[in-house]
């Protein structure tokens, strides 16, 4: 079993570094980003299982960070971080494809429990693609020259 | 204070509409219908007056037949004396005596008889004077009837040196002419022509051609003296004439004249005006009184209808000024609101820092209950690191709910010094956050050393909290979304301008916007509160609040609050 990459995405700084050291703790390995242009980012260079969402941010805000996530990186998993006031921000995320929400202030437990949930199911993803793959390959063992097929996606 | 203020206003304002009431609604409809009384009343005045003249010239006209009558009665009582016996006959003995008893006991008015010869001298005399043997031949009445043959004389004195008139007769007999004349008795005549009853101050008498009086007056004139009115008589032919006016004792007369054909002379028969128009002045006054009744009921009747208009339109205007208290209360509370639940989202980011840090020291901590684990520098410096930052965000959050009691508190109004430049900073760091996250620069330029002014602090920050709210939401997802606020003097006033370059206000409601429950926002998301209560609070504390918008470009709304509070503040 891999380590989770995770991305935490929020524009508290003391928050940012705080979890950062509390998930490492937790024999995770996390990045941070203080808002949603520096997230894509660092999604487009690095490997990350788990995106920690914040979704009230200066700049491009949750949903919309959130709307490009998904676009560019469908396989990554997102957890929104909500205020009780912004619940219909957590409802459209879910609608977008975010895998969970938590309510702000959020235990730290929870947190994790939540990101091992996420990261199994991106894992029983990534195992479902490669079977998929090793399944055409097998069908089609020709199909591996063919440059049409993206094998990467 | 404020309300035995609102109650003078309130009392100002009753008074006006009920004037108003009464002379829009009633006093125009009152007026035309005096107008109307009055034409009728003009009217009938009118009718009275000419049927109390035509009244006057017809028994004028009965009185002149009458008195005509009387003295042709008298003249052919002589004629045919005259035609019946011979000059011989009655001037000889006493056959004139006889003749006179005679005609006395028929005709009362005779007071004597005369015989007189063609020259005019007295041949026999039957009555009171001494005037047998006279020479009548040089008298005005002798030539008159030696030329005409009849002749009814004017009044004169003659002989007798007594007022009388006489009525002579000619008698050719034979070729020689003679004369009878008779005396009327004046009194006799006079009472005949005063014999007319009209009203209580009717009077009749005579004047003869040239205005002279030939009948007495009750007034005291006296015959043969002129008549000092003579010169208002016209000169009525056949019929007779009748007129009003004014105669030289000052009184007023309603006049009928008459010409008697025997003699030419005037029956003038007049009445004081007073007196000929009483029925008519009776049924002006009659009218008058009802029309004054009548108005003075339509007038109370106004008065008491517009009292009880006004009372229930200042009812009215109380229940509006209660609902508007109301709205405020209401929108207030929305505020409130609104506000609580931006705040519980400005907390939940120090929570969230603070529960990590709790967590952080808790893991220091665990590690600590390890056996032979020892608190490390670097252990201490995590744990003292996450206090002092759990301090911090401590205070953060206790600056936000001191942010949200300076608002909550104080809901009456109270007038203090405020700095409204101050004011305007303290309400900017409430929303400042909130901006910030929305990325949207706030500028606040005040000018420097503006005068305090007094107004309710608290009151003004929700105006302009309200006013960053509604810019906050304008320029919601806009690039480069910015908000000026400039404080400065104007003249007398303070002047507050919030601009904001967001979506603007669509004309057509731009001149809504101020109105309670307007709202453009979605169902659910906007009360329509907000402004109504700006508008509400600034207009009590004695100022006003302005609005331009262009649709794209953006907002600015204007405050303006007097430095001199006489309105709001009358004590100061």
């Amino acid at each position: 079993m891999s380590i989770v990459q995770i991305l935490l995405v929020d524009d508290e700084e003391r928050f940012l570094s705080t979890t950062k050291i509390l998930l490492e703790k937790r024999g995770m390995n996390a990045r941070t980003a203080p808002g949603g242009q520096e997230a894509l980012n660092i999604l487009s260079g690095n490997p990350v299982d788990v995106v920690i969402l914040d979704m009230k941010m200066p700049g491009m805000d949750g949903v919309e960070t959130l709307r490009r996530i998904k676009r560019d990186h469908p396989l990554v998993e997102v957890i929104m971080l909500t205020g009780h006031a912004s619940v219909e921000s957590a409802v459209e995320g879910l609608k977008l494809g975010a895998f969970d929400y938590v309510m702000k202030p959020c235990d730290v437990p929870d947190l994790v429990e939540k990101i091992k949930e996420a990261f199994a199911r991106k894992q029983a993803m990534d195992e479902k693609i490669r079977k998929a793959r090793i399944d055409r390959i097998i069908s089609h063992p020709m199909a591996v020259f063919d440059k049409r097929t993206d094998l990467d996606d | 204070m404020d309300s035995l203020q609102n109650n003078g206003e309130q009392s100002a304002k009753f008074k006006r509409i009920r004037r108003m009431i009464i002379t829009r609604v009633l006093i125009a409809p009152f007026l035309i219908v005096m107008l109307v009384c009055g034409v009728l009343v003009y009217f009938f005045a009118d009718a009275l007056g000419r049927k109390a003249q035509g009244e006057l010239s017809r028994i004028t006209d009965g009185h002149r037949a009458l008195v005509d009558e009387f003295l042709a009665e008298q003249v052919s009582a002589l004629e045919f004396t005259a035609t019946t016996r011979s000059f011989t006959e009655l001037s000889e003995g006493d056959a004139l005596g006889a003749l006179f008893m005679d005609l006395k006991s028929k005709f009362p008015a005779f007071e004597d008889i005369g015989v007189f010869d063609e020259k005019g001298r007295h041949a026999a005399y039957v009555g009171e004077y001494d005037l047998e043997g006279k020479d009548y031949s040089n008298t005005d009445w002798f030539k008159a009837v030696s030329r005409r043959g009849v002749y009814v004389s004017d009044v004169f004195k003659g002989y007798r040196n007594v007022p009388h008139f006489v009525i002579a007769v000619q008698r050719i007999e034979g070729g020689r002419p003679w004369y009878l004349r008779a005396t009327i008795d004046t009194a006799y005549f006079s009472n005949l022509v005063k014999a007319v009853r009209v009203g209580s101050t009717g009077q009749a008498f005579i004047v003869n051609g040239k205005g002279v009086f030939q009948t007495g007056l009750s007034s005291g004139e006296r015959l043969e003296e002129p008549d000092p009115d003579w010169r208002l008589y016209r000169k009525a032919d056949a019929g007779v004439e009748s007129f009003t006016a004014q105669a030289s004792d000052g009184n007023t007369y309603l006049y009928a004249v008459g010409r008697l054909q025997q003699t030419g002379w005037l029956l003038v028969v007049r009445q004081k005006a007073t007196d000929a128009y009483a029925p008519l002045a009776r049924a002006v006054a009659v009218a008058v009184i009802v029309i004054a009744l009548g108005g003075g009921v339509v007038v109370l009747t106004a008065y008491v209808l517009a009292s009880g208009l006004a009372g229930q339109l200042a009812v009215v205007e109380v229940e509006k000024r209660e609902m508007s208290n109301k709205l405020l209360a209401a929108g207030k509370l929305a505020e409130v609101g609104e506000m609580s639940a931006g705040m519980a989202h400005e907390i939940n980011n120090p929570l969230q820092v603070m529960m990590a840090e709790c967590y952080l020291i808790n893991d220091v901590l665990n590690d600590l209950e390890i056996p032979d684990k020892n608190l490390t520098p670097a252990d201490l410096s995590t744990i003292r690191d996450s206090m002092a930052q759990i301090s911090m965000q401590i205070s953060r959050c206790s600056l936000i709910t001191q942010g949200l009691l300076k608002f909550a508190r104080k809901t009456d109004p109270a007038l203090h010094e405020v700095d409204l430049g101050d004011m305007v900073e303290d309400v900017v760091s409430m929303v400042d956050k909130r901006a910030h996250i929305d990325g949207v620069s706030i500028a606040v330029s005040a000018e420097k050393g503006l005068p305090r002014i007094m107004s309710d602090e608290s009151q003004l920050q929700q105006v302009f909290l309200n006013l960053l709210n509604n810019a906050l939401y304008a320029v919601h997802n806009r690039h480069g979304a910015e908000i000026r606020i400039e404080v400065q003097q104007e003249h007398n006033e303070i002047v507050v301008s919030v601009a904001d370059n967001g979506c603007g206000i669509e004309p057509e409601n731009l001149s809504k916007i101020f109105l309670p429950f307007f709202t453009t926002k979605p169902v659910g998301q906007g009360t329509g509160l907000g402004l109504s209560t700006c508008y509400g609070i600034v207009e009590r504390l004695g100022g006003r609040i302005e609005v331009q918008s262009e649709p794209g470009a953006g907002t600015v709304f204007t405050v303006r609050m007097p430095l001199s509070q006489a309105h709001a503040h009358p004590g100061a």
